[in-house]
């Protein structure tokens, strides 16, 4: 308990120094060549069973939809290459072991929403094997989180290269109650306790800060069950996290909601300030929602904003 | 006009206070029989004080005796276990020849041995030389002018130590300055009685450590006068003139008294910390008290309270130690080659002593910081029976109101709060007899001392945020505690001595953060005895048992906690299922140790060995720590000192609970430890001590371990395992100017450390990378390298000086090299996607280093003494030039630049302190 103490007040020492240092380049302010979210639709594949059959894989090996957001305000719609690979180690973060990766799609695109089918799921790498089979062979915890196959996409613009790795997930029922994860959807964002429609700009003038929250997503966030280390189901229930990013100045806080390990759950309210100094200019923000379990989905917003 | 000569002379105060590692360099021939704990709460006690037995008379120096030149010559005399002296040197040379006329006199002199805890030992005293000129003799009186009878006065009184109301013993009282008149002596209470002439007494009174004290009385025929002297000390705090030396059974023992616990700028007067001063020992991050010893992690080198482990060293927050500086008599830091005696430590060992309480009168202290408040009072109670006791708690919690933000939507309140006590309770010094010698004497030749002793700790932290505009409602509530009670009964015969320590505690621990709680007890219960015997005058053994039984229980309530329960997904952490456990474990660790001690011409062999078997849960484990210390006393002042063996540290007992929160498997964490060195004294006050070491650690606890698959299914992550290794090799250097009497206004040291210390794992990283050794993750596939606490160099200059008038200056000096880093490499982003993080790219491990760390710390001292209390107070400031130090680098969110953060700025901390 000692060294666990000590750890304890460096660790806290530590945070409460960087506290003190404030970086220029923030999370929440897009500026560049960026992928800001990923997700696949379904976000993943239930087989009906955990046997090893044909019929299994041939419920894994499903067409989902890939898609990607990429924002490049400073590129003023220069091509983006991209290429998409999945692989078998999850430590291989770049999917550099060509042994273990399957090319899915590669191609030119500009900033915005990429999107395309793959079929991850029926991938063969070498020896005419399973991809699903070799993340199984690769993972040290035996199938019992899923089988998670890295979708490493990576994009290239000018100088400016971005690995982005997603976990695809693959289940079997290994417990009683497993169900099919649930696309994680933001219903609505408000400024200032105003609804903040989609389709028209909102006007906003003056310094701010300007408050931003979610419409309240605890209805729709999930209880689900997963096998545990020891094959019982633990029972969960999803904290939806929303990371925010803007085009111009930045958020008080980059990223909302979420549980800590005692439960206590964040609320999705943030502040908005522009930056000092700016001009009046069109100002695009966007609101990335992740379910904790690999489901993702994003909105964006439109304002115009005068001194 | 003929001169009258005379040299008069007179025995200062023998006020003997505990032995300095600069006096260390036990002369074996003289040492005592094997002490049966020679540690800081076996303090040495002399029981006997030397008398003066054969006086010699100087020579007055001829061209001052022609000059008319009058001096007083201050020695301090070092007095072999025998009597005879040893040594003479004059602390403030008096020229004019009289300090080599004392000298020569002195050394002539004979002393009845002294005694310490009860057998003849080499003591050093302070010693006055008066050479005065007497008035010329009048002329003889007729028959007619004899007195039929001599008439009388008498003058009683008592000697009190200004400031402080401390009893002068051993002082002189006289009236005048006629060589020939009568002189008192006072009593061990202060007290004096002198006969004398009626009339008016110019009353000169001579107490080493004080000013000459002068006033006048106008005595009566046949009558008592009454009084109370107030002596007003000599220079600064440091009264310590007379010293012990107590016998070294290890090659590097470093001990710091109280003064300079208290005193060491930049520490905050926290004993602890100025461990960190001394070599052997890295710079801890920030202002954190971590003890980082020749290589080992934090957390590998014990702390005990008179032979008491301490369970929680540091208040909140890496606040103050529990260790509070009033109480402490001083404190000894073995950073290796310990004798057999200790264990459960695989770096390094600190043993505070405990004050006993004062046999003269009430005593206390009053002090006020910036962060809390605490007195120490002490006191005889009975005859034989003392008591001290000490406490302090914080007031952070009501101060912190008045500057925590207050917003509208919002409310943030912090209470953070903590007090220690400690109480020690002595009995058996002489119980009714006069003299140490009568009450061995009832006792049949045995002499028997004890004391009991609580110490104990209680901190508390609560923190709630709620509100709507906060990022979310948040509590936390933790409380930890614990209170320990010892007792020491310590019994010598002849040759034989018995030191039997039990003590029981407990230890608290509640920790509420939202819907997770824990309630945590622990049990301790744990003896030590130790047995001394000498055999021979070559050769003495030492032996005994070390015990200690714990039971823990912890009632547990968590949201099931992801790698635990379940395989964790990147990203956004689930709610769990409420889990509510039950978990009881009992452990025993015991040892069994013996020693021998073997005088060989100019060598002593030291071979040792401590046997350690535990019991935690199913887990059962043997050690066995064969050890051995060899010196060479080449010369009077030099030694030659090595030493190598294996030493052993169990696993906390919440370590061995059942999978997956604990791993029944564990066993010893395990160190080899080597030093070679030579101690050099130059001086009576000047010591230098250079040591070079070489250690190696391994089967050290780990967290996590690998992953374990169980035979039903199922894979568990083990949170700990025996992986940890470490290396760590170095030179330390040490060098020391102690204060060699009151008026000695310099003291200090030097401490120089070039160590290199590796760290790491045996086998691969674990899933998940873990923590690297005792500390962070690696960055890469790096499983063994530089520790993250490696300095190559850590240079610490410590000095004090006494400016006078109750004003004293303090400085320490800290260079360090920087702790090694692993540079970022950045070419392109790697997001993770699920995780909303960015990884870095690195270059190899441990690559670089953060620049060097330099400090200055200041404090400055003024005390006032008043008739009966000294109010004292301090500045202490940190980092006075205000260097920007790099403490830890930490990347930008993608990765992409390093930041450096910055330690503590300057920091002025005020103090204010009382005593009487």
């Amino acid at each position: 308990m000692k060294a666990l103490l000590n750890t304890g007040i460096l660790l806290m020492w530590g945070l409460a120094a960087i506290a003190c240092v404030d970086p220029e380049d923030k999370p929440s302010n897009v500026h560049d060549l960026r992928v800001l979210g990923v997700s696949t639709e379904q976000p993943e594949l239930i087989a009906s069973t955990c046997e090893q059959t044909p019929e299994a894989f041939d419920e894994l090996a499903e067409e989902v939809t890939y898609r990607a957001l990429l924002v490049d305000p400073a590129g003023e719609g220069r091509p983006i290459q991209y290429t998409l690979w999945a692989c078998a180690d999850q430590a291989d973060s770049t999917c550099a072991t060509e042994a273990d990766r399957v090319l899915l799609a590669e191609g030119t695109t500009t900033a915005g929403e990429l999107t395309f089918p793959i079929r991850p799921g029926a991938a063969r790498v070498a020896g005419d094997k399973l991809l699903l089979e070799r993340v199984l062979e690769e993972d040290a915890y035996k199938g019992l989180g899923g089988i998670r196959m890295p979708l490493v996409l990576r994009v290239t613009a000018g100088d400016e290269e971005v690995y982005a790795q997603k976990l695809m997930v693959f289940w079997c029922p290994v417990v009683e109650g497993m169900t099919a994860n649930v696309q994680p959807v933001i219903p609505g964002l408000r400024v200032d306790d105003v609804p903040w429609p989609e389709e028209v700009p909102l006007e906003l003038s003056g310094p701010g800060p300007f408050v931003v929250t979610s419409e309240d997503v605890s209805d729709r966030e999930e209880s689900y069950v997963v096998p545990g280390l020891r094959l019982d189901a633990v029972h969960l229930k999803e904290a939806w996290e929303i990371a925010w990013y803007t085009t111009l100045g930045k958020f008080n806080l980059s990223e909302t909601g979420g549980a800590d390990f005692g439960g206590q759950q964040g609320r999705h309210r943030v502040e908005w300030e522009p930056a000092e100094g700016a001009a009046a200019q069109d100002v695009t923000f966007y609101a990335v929602v992740r379910d904790g379990r690999g489901g993702s989905s994003w909105v964006m917003r439109q304002a115009r904003w005068s001194p | 006009m003929s001169p009258n000569l005379n040299a008069r002379c007179a025995l200062a105060a023998a006020s003997l206070l505990l032995g300095s590692p600069a006096l260390a360099q036990a002369p074996q021939d003289g040492a005592p029989p094997a002490e049966a704990a020679p540690s800081a709460q076996a303090q040495p006690v002399i029981t006997k004080p030397p008398e003066l037995l054969q006086q010699v008379e100087a020579a007055y120096p001829p061209e001052a005796l022609a000059e008319g030149v009058t001096a007083s010559v201050r020695l301090i005399i070092t007095i072999g276990a025998d009597g005879a002296v040893t040594d003479v040197l004059p602390t403030e040379p008096a020229g004019h020849g009289f300090d080599e006329a004392a000298i020569a006199a002195v050394r002539q002199f004979r002393f009845s041995p002294a005694e310490v805890d009860g057998v003849p030992a080499p003591v050093q005293v302070e010693y006055v030389y008066h050479f005065t000129l007497n008035a010329p003799q009048p002329e003889a009186p007729g028959p007619e002018q004899q007195a039929p009878a001599a008439r009388k006065a008498t003058l009683k009184g008592q000697l009190i130590s200004r400031g402080s109301r401390s009893r002068v013993a051993g002082a002189t009282v006289r009236c005048g300055d006629d060589p020939e008149a009568p002189e008192a002596l006072s009593d061990e209470e202060g007290r004096f009685s002198l006969e004398v002439s009626p009339g008016e007494c110019a009353v000169r009174v001579v107490a080493s450590g004080y000013q000459l004290y002068q006033t006048k009385e106008l005595l009566q025929e046949d009558e008592t006068t009454e009084v109370n002297f107030y002596l007003a000390p000599k220079g600064g705090a440091l009264e310590t003139v007379v010293r012990s030396e107590r016998p070294k059974k290890e090659v590097v023992r470093r001990t710091i008294t109280r003064q300079e616990a208290q005193r060491t700028p930049g520490t905050f007067g926290d004993p602890i910390r100025v461990i960190q001063t001394l070599p052997g020992v890295a710079r801890a991050p920030f202002i954190s008290g971590q003890l980082i010893v020749r290589g080992s992690n934090p957390g590998q080198t014990a702390t005990m309270m008179d032979g008491v482990g301490i369970p929680l060293l540091f208040h909140l927050l890496g606040g103050p130690s529990v260790v509070n500086a009033e109480f402490i008599d001083q404190l000894d830091f073995f950073p290796g080659g310990y004798a057999s005696q200790y264990g459960r430590a695989v770096g390094g060992i600190v043993e505070v002593g405990t004050r006993k309480g004062a046999a003269d009168t009430l005593h206390g202290s009053v002090k006020v910081d910036l962060l809390d408040a605490g007195f120490f009072l002490e006191a005889p109670v009975t005859d034989g029976v003392s008591v001290a006791a000490a406490a302090r708690r914080s007031y952070i919690d009501t101060l912190l109101p008045a500057v925590l933000p207050k917003n509208e939507g919002s409310t943030l309140s912090v209470v953070p709060k903590y007090w220690d006590y400690q109480l020690r309770v002595d009995f058996g010094a002489k119980r009714g007899a006069n003299t140490e010698e009568e009450a061995r004497a009832r006792a049949g030749g045995a002499r028997s001392t004890g004391y009991v002793m609580a110490f104990g700790s209680d901190d508390q932290l609560r923190l709630v945020s709620s509100g709507p505009e906060t990022e979310r409602d948040l509590t936390v509530d933790t409380h930890t505690l614990f209170h320990r009670i010892k007792g020491d009964w310590t019994y010598s015969k002849g040759n034989f001595t018995s030191v039997f320590t039990p003590y029981v505690g407990y230890d608290g621990t509640s920790f509420k953060f939202g819907s997770a709680k824990q309630d945590g007890s622990s049990y301790t219960v744990g003896a030590r005895e130790v047995l001394g015997l000498e055999l021979s005058p070559t050769f003495s053994v030492r032996t005994g048992l070390d015990l200690v039984f714990e039971h823990q229980t912890f009632d547990v309530e968590f949201p099931a906690p992801e790698n635990f329960e379940y395989v964790a997904f990147p990203g956004a952490e689930s709610v769990g299922e409420l889990l509510v456990e039950h978990i009881g474990l009992g452990s025993f660790d015991g040892a069994l140790f013996v020693e021998a001690e073997l005088k060989a011409g100019k060598f002593v062999f030291t071979p040792g060995l401590r046997a350690n078997y535990q019991r935690a849960g199913d887990a059962r484990n043997v050690a066995l720590d064969p050890r051995l210390w060899v010196a060479f006393n080449a010369t009077e002042r030099t030694q030659l000192k090595g030493s190598l063996g294996l030493y052993s540290q169990p696993g906390e007992t919440f370590r061995f609970i059942p999978l997956p929160y604990g791993n029944p498997e564990l066993s010893y964490q395990r160190a080899f430890q080597s030093s070679l060195g030579v101690e050099h004294r130059l001086t009576d006050v000047f010591n230098v001590d250079v040591t070079g070491f070489f250690n190696r650690r391994f089967s050290n606890i780990v967290a996590p371990g690998q992953l374990l698959s169980l035979p039903g299914g199922g894979v568990f992550q083990v949170p700990y395992s025996n992986d940890g290794i470490g290396r760590a090799l170095g030179l330390e250097v040490m060098v020391k100017k102690q204060r060699a009497s009151a008026t000695d206004k310099w003291s200090g040291w030097l401490s120089y450390t070039f160590s290199q210390s590796l760290d790491g794992r045996a086998g691969p990283l674990p899933e998940g990378r873990g923590g690297f050794g005792g500390f962070g993750p690696t960055g890469d596939d790096t499983a063994y390298g530089l520790s993250p606490f490696d300095q190559t160099h850590i240079l610490t200059l410590v000095s004090s000086y006494v400016l006078g008038n109750g004003w004293e200056l303090g400085g320490r000096f800290r260079y360090t090299t920087g702790r090694p880093t692993t540079p970022l490499n950045h070419t392109y982003d790697l997001y993770q996607v699920d995780r909303n993080r960015f990884s870095g790219v690195y270059g190899p491990y441990a690559s670089a280093r953060m620049s060097g760390f330099h400090q200055l710390d200041v404090r400055v001292d003024k005390s006032w003494q008043f008739q009966s209390w000294t109010l004292g107070l301090y500045l202490d400031v940190q980092n006075i030039y205000n260097a920007e130090n790099t403490e830890f680098t930490f990347n930008d969110y993608r990765q992409r630049r390093e930041y450096e953060v910055p330690g503590i700025p300057i920091l002025p901390v005020v103090g204010v302190k009382g005593s009487f």
